[in-house]
């Protein structure tokens, strides 16, 4: 168990989070600048924040009431920076068998298991520039953890890698993950990556912690604007409370009343009260008119189709309601992201009046006020007007 | 033909090159790696024989160890004179060639990423063992250059050693006041010789020095 504890500050920003982390993978997720390696090289005792405590399995690594400052050397940690780090005048053997101490029958065999485990066993010889850059990471991997560190610490670690190596490779990370029955603390700034390999996600932005939580509910239930922004929510409005029954959420937004799901977290509101609504692009179906959902359950709100634009793998759609608009300052309402096979089928490119439907499960909402709001807050995140299609081509 | 300044110049400018291994090392090291408030005083201490005049250079180097100073008389004490001795010469070479020397490690240590540094402290190994095993042989071709720009410019020093060691043809005549002297008694032979060794041995230290230094950027 790692409790971390970390308060710095530099001119124009401040390092401030407090975590405890089990044996899990735990991903540090967040923009470049956010802290996420400074956190990590507090851990391996490369920064040594103003403030703070870090206690590993009941190890006080750091304590800055104390004075307790372990020096990396006797931290335990497995530490594989970004770029690996291979020493490049060793061959593959020895960076492995750098940390590793006694007879050299034993450092051998330690180290070919450890080489096998990544699956490099036939490689031992190469010097780092001989080595694939999955296979360099391979190296780093083999030699932070031959030490039988108590934590393992992983910045960026396949950022720079192809689709294909970082597939393998997060496999990989998720056997040691299961074997090892250590704290990992994994920094990325992809939210794919992060929700795979997560057993929780701790978001950052500017130094402090945002939320901590399992990856489903980091996307699906963000607790602040600012994580929304981050979890990739692109569809968030300000609306306000209409009342509350024991089916969820009556809601408005300008003229528009939306059901939404009951929020567990928050407390039940008075009528009236500002809220932050949040419905994932993913979350929004077009439906077709030969299969009307039953309109009880969902929100139906009818439209149409005012711009696209096209991911390859994924179509995103701006809509704009009939009727009282969600935002009339904008020309669309709403964003909709759907496969491309979808569009082709419904013929989207043609036929641009549609009926969208959302599920009141699908819309996430937070009180406003709690969440570091404001106006502006919204107003980079968006275009300031919606990409046409013809205006690609 | 007299050879005793070229195996005079040969033994000063190698142990003169030792000497500054040694602290071109610890001063090269401490300038690129730590940071403390005299470290821009020091980097200037180690570079100002770059630009003093030689005779300015001995000048001190006469007045600091000179038989009137604290540290002359210990060194006299002791039976090691070095005013107008041969290692009086090696003093004044040394203190020559240091520039070189420390802006080289200098340099090669600071190509040494700080961060192949920090993992090896991660994975147990102590500040020394860092440095012998992971800071030293990656830095290793950038000290090489280092020694073979000193030994060059050791060889070649004249000012500061005509001040500090004199002229005593058989005692301390190194190969460059050897040049001035067989100038000056109208010996064009012995001077042209001496020139000319001196000037292929500077051209091929500098080429293999270049060599070095695009094998250390590679």
């Amino acid at each position: 168990m790692l409790e971390l504890e970390i308060a710095h500050t530099w001119p124009g920003f401040q390092l401030q989070l407090h975590l405890t982390i089990g044996t899990e993978l735990i991903v540090l997720f967040g923009r470049s600048g956010a802290g996420k390696s400074l956190t990590l090289r507090a851990v391996a005792g490369l920064f040594h924040p103003a403030f703070g405590r870090i206690v590993l399995n009941g190890r006080v690594l750091f304590d800055s009431r104390s004075g307790v400052n372990l020096p990396p050397q006797a931290r335990r940690v497995g530490y594989v920076p970004q770029g690996y780090a291979l020493f490049p005048h060793l061959t593959v053997f020895e960076n492995v068998a750098y940390g590793l101490r006694g007879p050299s029958k034993e450092i051998h065999h330690q180290v070919m298991e450890w080489l096998d485990q990544v699956g490099l066993a036939d490689l031992a010889g190469r010097r780092p520039h001989q080595l694939s850059g999955g296979q360099q990471q391979r190296v780093a991997l083999a030699r932070a953890l031959a030490i039988q560190p108590d934590v393992l610490l992983l910045d960026e670690p396949l950022s720079a890698l192809d689709a294909p190596t970082r597939s393998d490779l997060q496999t990989l990370i998720r056997k040691l993950q299961r074997q090892l029955n250590i704290p990992i603390l994994f920094v990325t700034h992809n939210l794919a990556e992060a929700v795979l390999l997560a057993d929780r996600i701790a978001v950052l932005e500017g130094g402090r912690l945002l939320q901590v939580g399992p990856p489903q509910e980091v996307l699906h239930r963000p607790a602040r604007l600012e994580v929304a922004h981050l979890v990739g929510v692109r569809n968030l409005l300000r609306g306000q409370v209409r009342g509350m029954d024991p089916e969820g959420l009556r809601l408005s937004i300008g003229e528009r009343e939306l059901r939404a799901r009951p929020n567990p977290e928050a407390p039940p509101l008075p009528v009236g009260t500002e809220i932050l609504v949040c419905i994932r692009a993913e979350h929004i179906a077009i439906v077709r008119p030969d299969r009307p959902p039953p309109p009880e359950r969902e929100n139906l709100l009818e439209g149409e189709i005012v711009g696209e634009i096209d991911y390859g793998l994924a179509q995103v759609l701006f809509f704009r309601l009939h009727g009282p608009r969600l935002t009339p300052e904008r020309d669309y309402d709403l964003e909709i992201e759907i496969p491309p096979y979808v569009y082709e089928r419904l013929g989207l490119d043609r036929i641009r009046s549609w009926t969208i439907a959302i599920r009141p499960e699908s819309i996430h909402w937070i009180p406003w006020g709690e969440g570091g709001e404001g106006p502006s807050a919204f107003g980079p995140a968006y275009p300031a007007s919606p990409i046409k299609r013809d205006k690609l081509r | 033909m007299d050879w005793f300044p070229f195996l005079l110049s040969a033994q000063v400018a190698t142990l003169a090159t030792g000497i500054n291994l040694i602290i071109g090392i610890a001063v090269g090291w401490l300038l690129a790696r730590r940071s403390f408030p005299a470290r821009d005083l020091l980097g200037a201490l180690v570079t100002i024989p770059l630009v003093l005049p030689p005779t300015v250079l001995g000048y001190y180097l006469l007045v600091a160890l000179g038989r009137t100073s604290p540290i002359g008389q210990a060194l006299e004490a002791v039976g090691v004179p070095l005013v107008f001795t041969w290692r009086g010469a090696v003093v004044a070479a040394a203190v020559s060639s240091l520039p070189l020397m420390v802006q080289s490690c200098r340099t090669a240590f600071e190509g040494v990423d700080p961060e192949l540094e920090q993992v090896a402290r991660t994975l147990g190994r102590s500040e020394w063992e860092v440095f012998r095993t992971i800071t030293l042989p990656l830095a290793w071709r950038g000290i090489l250059a280092g020694m073979i720009l000193s030994f060059a410019r050791a060889l070649g020093d004249f000012g500061a050693t005509l001040m500090v060691a004199g002229n005593i043809p058989g005692r301390t005549q190194t190969l460059a006041i050897a040049v001035y002297d067989a100038v000056q008694a109208n010996d064009p032979t012995r001077a042209g010789i001496l020139v000319a060794v001196l000037s292929v041995f500077g051209v091929l230290t500098l080429v293999a020095a270049q060599q070095l230094g695009r094998r250390l950027a590679a």
